[in-house]
């Protein structure tokens, strides 16, 4: 890549704008190609899903169908942000941890605390505590990686660590519980743990970020970025200010996920959110994301968490064995990236 | 290869799941077990016993989900069944308040809930069957101090304990257990704590640095069996572990178990922390058959001492 011209790579920038809004010329066929993997798993599910007593496919039930858009939501909300970094040609490891964070901040504000405001401030400035320690650690993300260059897995391996050690040093090693009465922790974790709250939650900032990459400028820095960066440092893009911001924005989600994680646990947890990072990871890869960067898009990714959470739900439905669970479980991400691959080549 | 393939391959994989899931015949009653994670060998036990007394029985259909030592992963396998409306759910929780709210769902859903060993914040369980982890930290310290009057002639001595994953709750009130007797003896010196996480292998390390720092050791308290495995290697290595005794606690059976450690004269005594699913079958057995049989809200089991004296007898017992 280095060897290029610079010339060749400016040229390349320039013509690329047009893939940017490919999105919304592309026909509907080759959209649904790309997409193949979910529609196919739908239809495995339908075909093994076991009958409720009563007849109907346990799989189709409604209160089935909010438990899984409820399971996935946490690392949906993290992919979202995932995606953004590894457009950029990033990755963000840290974002398990910080989810422990915050769940823990928020946790710890709300039970340790003598507030002496009404609860709703009290929980809201709690929450933002939480969600700006997130965003904190995605600043010192991005900075390190941006303005000292880095690379973007040592960086978040390091704050991995350190933020877990942060987590576990704030509550000295233990879980902070919050109950169940009527008091103002409760009331928390009652107001974030329902499931309007946190699928609406998922929903509503999956759309916030899919128009925040395919509509704005923003976005369009982030796929350039990730597509050739000498030629988009050449074209004069900021790019250590969209790194910034991109790994900013995936600390924030993670910081949210963490306030959801504790209102629907009841409890701020620093050891919470293991292999969080790598469940994001893969979410975003079989939602046909290239860890490359470049390309992708949120409503693969949307697609990926989706694919991941109907496999769990229907082995889990049928009593797979655990461990046959994630042997079946790594087949099938390999078998999906694999498919839309080849979805993409065709499409 | 064709994507083709790939498509049969993955529908292929699915097609053994309605095999796995064989309910046709006699009456059979569906029991879902959500164990908080297969990994440790306590709850592996578990597991083993509650298939060995469930298969007994003939009519009952055990699932056990492994929720992997995840609060969020145990609440969705509770949410699956759920679904899948057993006729018994026993929920051993990973942690008390995350549990409490998808038990009481299941509850509410009418599914009868026996809640294993670690109790929960809100009573939304049928009946509660637990042991006690503080009587367990005083039966160690007392015997602690019945060794060192052994030894002496009077209650002193050193001693070192290595403890478990800290903020874990078995790890306090074992730890907690133990001193509150040990407080009472001026001559009991406490010279040394660690931290292992429950681990074999870190309490080996431990030991290690200890012994260089502490020439002269009488007892070594291991908050679980392995720990005090562990400490007794590293001792070996150095020549001294006939200098102390080793104690530990689960009293697991089997080869791998603390009560073949004490056989082979590794261990002084292990506590044997009640494995609680005898128990849990027994009661679930009588929910599911009677409609009006109505359980005690709580069982609380003992823990037992076992010493070379008792030691084959419990190893028969608790092998399976």
């Amino acid at each position: 890549m280095a060897d290029t011209p610079p010339e060749a790579l400016k040229a390349t920038t320039i013509a690329k704008p047009t893939r940017y809004f490919a999105l919304l010329h592309r026909p509907l066929k080759s959209h649904l190609k790309r997409f193949v993997g979910l529609p196919l798993i739908l239809l495995v599910a339908l075909a093994f899903s076991p009958h409720s007593p009563r007849g109907g496919l346990i799989f189709l039930e409604f209160g089935n169908i909010t438990d899984i858009l409820r399971q996935i939501s946490e690392i949906g909300i993290i992919s979202l942000g995932m995606t953004f970094v590894i457009l950029t040609g990033g990755i963000d490891l840290s974002v398990g941890t910080v989810l422990a964070l915050s769940s823990s901040i928020v946790a710890s504000l709300l039970t340790r605390t003598q507030w002496g405001v009404p609860a709703s401030i009290a929980i809201s400035l709690s929450v933002g505590a939480a969600v700006l320690a997130g965003v904190m650690v995605g600043v010192t993300n991005g900075v390190v990686i941006a303005r000292w260059r880095i690379q973007p897995f040592i960086v978040t391996l390091a704050t991995m660590i350190g933020v877990r050690g942060l987590a576990r040093g704030l509550t000295s090693n233990t879980n902070i519980d919050i109950g169940f009465g009527t008091d103002m922790p409760s009331v928390f974790a009652g107001a974030l743990s329902g499931r309007a709250v946190v699928i609406g939650s998922y929903v509503v900032l999956s759309i916030l970020l899919a128009l925040l990459l395919s509509n704005t400028i923003f976005g369009r820095h982030i796929r350039a970025i990730g597509d050739n960066e000498k030629a988009a440092q050449y074209a004069g893009l900021p790019i250590a200010k969209t790194k910034i911001l991109a790994y900013a924005m995936t600390g924030l989600l993670a910081g949210y996920s963490g306030v959801l994680h504790a209102a629907q646990n009841h409890q701020g947890n620093p050891n919470a959110g293991v292999a969080y990072e790598l469940e994001a990871i893969a979410a975003v890869v079989i939602g046909g994301t290239s860890l490359m960067g470049g390309s992708g898009s949120i409503l693969g990714t949307v697609v990926g968490t989706l694919i991941m959470g109907v496999i769990t739900n229907i082995l889990r439905l049928n009593n797979v064995d655990n461990n046959l669970e994630m042997i079946a479980k790594a087949a099938i991400i390999i078998a999906a990236v694999w498919l839309q691959q080849k979805g993409k080549e065709s499409a | 290869m064709s994507r083709r393939v790939v498509y049969l391959a993955l529908v292929g994989m699915f097609a053994f799941l309605p095999a796995c899931h064989n309910n046709q015949g006699a009456k059979k009653y569906f029991v879902a077990f959500s164990q908080c994670n297969n990994a440790e060998p306590y709850r592996a036990a578990q597991n083993q016993l509650m298939e060995k007394l469930f298969q007994q029985k003939g009519n009952v259909q055990l699932v056990i989900a492994d929720a992997q030592q995840d609060n969020s992963k145990q609440i969705a396998q509770i949410e699956t069944f759920i679904r899948q409306k057993p006729d018994l759910l026993i929920v051993a929780p990973n942690e008390r308040a995350p549990l409490t709210e998808v038990m009481g769902r299941a509850m509410a859903a009418g599914i009868p809930v026996i809640c294993l060993e670690r109790d929960i914040t809100q009573p939304n369980y049928t009946t509660f069957i637990g042991a006690d982890n503080l009587a367990i930290g005083k039966m160690a310290g007392q015997f602690v101090v019945d060794s060192l009057n052994r030894k002496y002639g009077k209650p002193q001595g050193k001693v070192v304990e290595i403890r478990g994953l800290l903020g874990v709750e078995a790890e306090m009130e074992r730890y907690n257990g133990a001193h509150d007797v040990l407080k009472g003896y001026s001559g009991i010196k406490i010279v040394h704590e660690a931290v292992a996480d429950w681990l074999q292998s870190n309490a080996r390390e431990r030991m290690l640095e200890i012994l260089r720092a502490q020439p002269e050791i009488d007892v070594l308290y291991g908050h679980n069996d392995p720990m005090a495995v562990g400490a007794y290697l590293a001792a070996r290595d150095l020549g001294r572990d006939k200098q102390m005794i080793f104690i530990g606690v689960d009293g697991l059976g089997g080869p791998a178990g603390g009560i073949k450690k004490v056989e082979d004269g590794v261990l002084a005594a292990t506590f044997y922390y009640p494995l609680c699913v005898d128990k849990a079958v027994e009661i679930g057995e009588q929910i599911v058959q009677d409609p009006n049989f109505h359980p005690d809200k709580q069982y609380i089991l003992k823990p037992e001492l076992i010493t070379s004296e008792n030691a084959s007898q419990m190893y028969q017992k608790l092998t399976f």
